[in-house]
């Protein structure tokens, strides 16, 4: 599951007359967003953006807390609730607790809540009935025992409670995107943009049939569908998000200039991995500050003893570009190996990594 | 007795030019693009049917899969890709796919059978990637249900651990040769296309996968 910054702002929760509450969602969004593309409004007040990539950039998940809370400050002028968790629906517990659950513990977390976070109050009072009063407690009930006694409502809030789903249904608004498109007057590109949600055919709803079915047995983020978006290169153009979340703002979508042009990889890795090239006397290349390298990669070697000689190469082609901010330096080089792979790397900084397999 | 042609009506060109030929089997199948129209009888994936995509790693397998999707994408049918765990999909863009219509289960962790399978009545094409091996009941299995919805299953798989059982239509890419001129502009694959059944147009045939626009085309 995902790492995830929730933000809780309570004065954005319920909806003003005068639409004040939408407007103001919109602006914190894309606010939010140039300190992270990815960032969401899930429904009125709860906002979440992924930590991962912020941190690395912003130096540390301090930093970054520090960062969106002045973010809020500055757009909204209230105090937002923040808290850090895996998955959606720890995350939103966390903010409301404001706590920062640690790596690896969103478990323990999720276990120990009261069994009314699920939000159902019949449950919670059957449960209690019978001894159960934490998610932990109501998890460790077999699944064939939990279908025997209740409905079938009750299957997925006992997955949620097992950590098998990362979010409880209904805890997103999905016309909230919508909403907030038409405000931004982008209401056509969406309809495109989105598929699931324009035009519908038969087809349609028997691939939706289908993905609840994988849904179901595998969790919410096993299913993705594809988004495109600007970037330069194709690890940051093409995103996966869930099948059934809102889609991400389509305003970047014109080709930027400078962009890496096709063929692009059909493998872009969503986490880039570590790699050294090296030239022909064994030495480390590096791209300097003004996007040279300091000598002609001859191999390339990955993080095991794995190395592998390159027979051409092209770039850097450097990029200063605005992404986490607007001085991020980058450069693509394209490889092609002696066993005949062809793969993009990109530098940054003193350190490469491999972001594209064109397999 | 009737060894001769019939005189053919003469028909005005108006309707002429209206006219298509008969195909009931176009239905039973699923159009393909460029390179693969001209290799596979039929011009199109038989519903039904399973073909076995196979390729050293990273020498172009993945994408000669995703483009056998193009074509019936475009024109409307839905596609599910399981087991491609980071789906390049700008390539997937390049190579005419719509993405629209393409679900995917990057990580189906144990279960690439069983989502495959759960997404079998959803889709019309199924793009699997098994993990190393598959095994032969699952295989099987999986091929059955195929056939029995009509469904497209494409499986790419590696000679290190081929899929178990004979496809009804089988690429295998037995090289892969880089063009680049300040970048890489195309790749030439050539590709060994067998079948049973129909005549299949075998032998090796050199395709481009991509190409400098990131398509699929013939040579």
């Amino acid at each position: 599951m995902e790492r995830l910054l929730a933000l809780w702002i309570e004065s954005l929760a319920t909806e003003q007359p005068d639409g004040s509450t939408t407007r103001d969602t919109l602006a914190l969004l894309d606010a939010l967003s140039e300190l992270c593309p990815f960032s969401e409004a899930v429904r009125l007040g709860l906002f979440v953006l992924p930590v991962r990539g912020p941190s690395r950039f912003f130096g540390g998940l301090d930093a970054v807390v520090r960062v969106v809370r002045q973010c809020v400050l500055d757009v909204v002028g209230a105090e937002p609730s923040l808290g850090v968790a895996e998955g959606l629906f720890c995350a939103e517990l966390a903010a409301h607790e404001k706590v920062v659950v640690p790596l690896g513990a969103s478990d323990a977390f999720r276990r120990s809540q009261p069994l009314s976070v699920l939000g159902r109050k019949d449950l919670a009072t059957t449960c209690s009935r019978l001894g159960l009063h934490t998610l932990g407690a109501f998890a460790d009930l077999e699944t064939a025992r939990v279908a025997e006694r209740f409905n079938k409502h009750a299957l997925t809030l006992h997955a949620v409670a097992r950590g098998e789903l990362s979010e409880l249904e209904g805890q997103r608004d999905l016309r909230l995107a919508r909403r907030l498109a038409q405000l931004r007057g982008e209401e056509d590109l969406f309809e495109e943009q989105g598929g699931f949600f324009g035009q519908r055919g038969d087809g349609d709803d028997r691939a939706d049939a289908a993905a609840h079915r994988v849904r179901r047995r595998l969790g919410a983020d096993a299913i993705v569908v594809a988004n495109l978006r600007g970037g330069r290169g194709p690890e940051d153009r093409a995103t996966l998000v869930p099948w059934g979340s809102p889609p991400v703002s389509v305003r970047d979508l014109a080709p930027w200039p400078g962009q890496l042009g096709a063929p692009s990889p059909a493998t872009t890795l969503v986490h880039p991995v570590p790699l050294q090239l090296r030239d022909g006397a064994n030495r480390p290349v590096v791209m300097s500050a003004r996007g040279s390298l300091s000598a002609e990669p001859t191999a390339v070697i990955f993080s095991s003893p794995l190395r592998r000689e390159i027979i051409w190469y092209a770039g850097p082609w450097p990029l200063v570009e605005r992404w986490w901010s607007r001085h991020r330096r980058r450069a693509h080089v394209q490889m092609v190996l002696a066993s005949g792979e062809a793969l993009l790397v990109v530098a940054e900084s003193s350190r490469w990594w491999l972001v594209g397999i064109y397999d | 007795m009737f060894a001769f042609s019939p005189p053919r009506p003469s028909l005005s060109p108006e309707l002429l030019a209206t006219l298509r030929p008969v195909s009931l089997a176009k239905s039973r199948t699923l159009p393909l693009g460029e390179p693969w129209r001209a290799l596979v009888p039929g011009a199109g994936l038989r519903r039904g049917s399973t073909v076995v995509v196979e390729a050293p790693v990273g020498l172009g397998g993945l994408s000669l899969a995703l483009s056998l999707l193009s074509e019936a994408s475009t024109q409307g049918h839905w596609a599910a890709v399981v087991g491609v765990d980071d789906p390049g999909v700008l390539a997937m863009a390049e190579l005419g796919v719509d993405l629209r219509r393409v679900l995917f289960v990057p990580r189906p962790r144990g279960a690439w059978a069983e989502s495959a399978a759960d997404l079998l009545d959803g889709v019309d094409l199924l793009l699997v990637r098994p993990p190393s091996r598959a095994a032969h009941g699952a295989a099987r299995r999986l091929m059955d249900r195929v056939r029995e919805r009509g469904t497209v299953l494409v499986v790419l798989s590696e000679p290190r651990g081929p899929w178990p059982l004979p496809a009804d239509l089988f690429f295998s890419v037995t090289q892969a040769e880089w063009v680049a001129s300040s970048r890489l502009d195309a790749r030439y694959l050539t590709v060994r296309v067998s079948g049973r059944g129909e005549a299949v147009h075998g032998g090796e045939h050199v395709v481009v996968v991509p190409n400098r626009h990131g398509r699929a085309e013939a040579r």
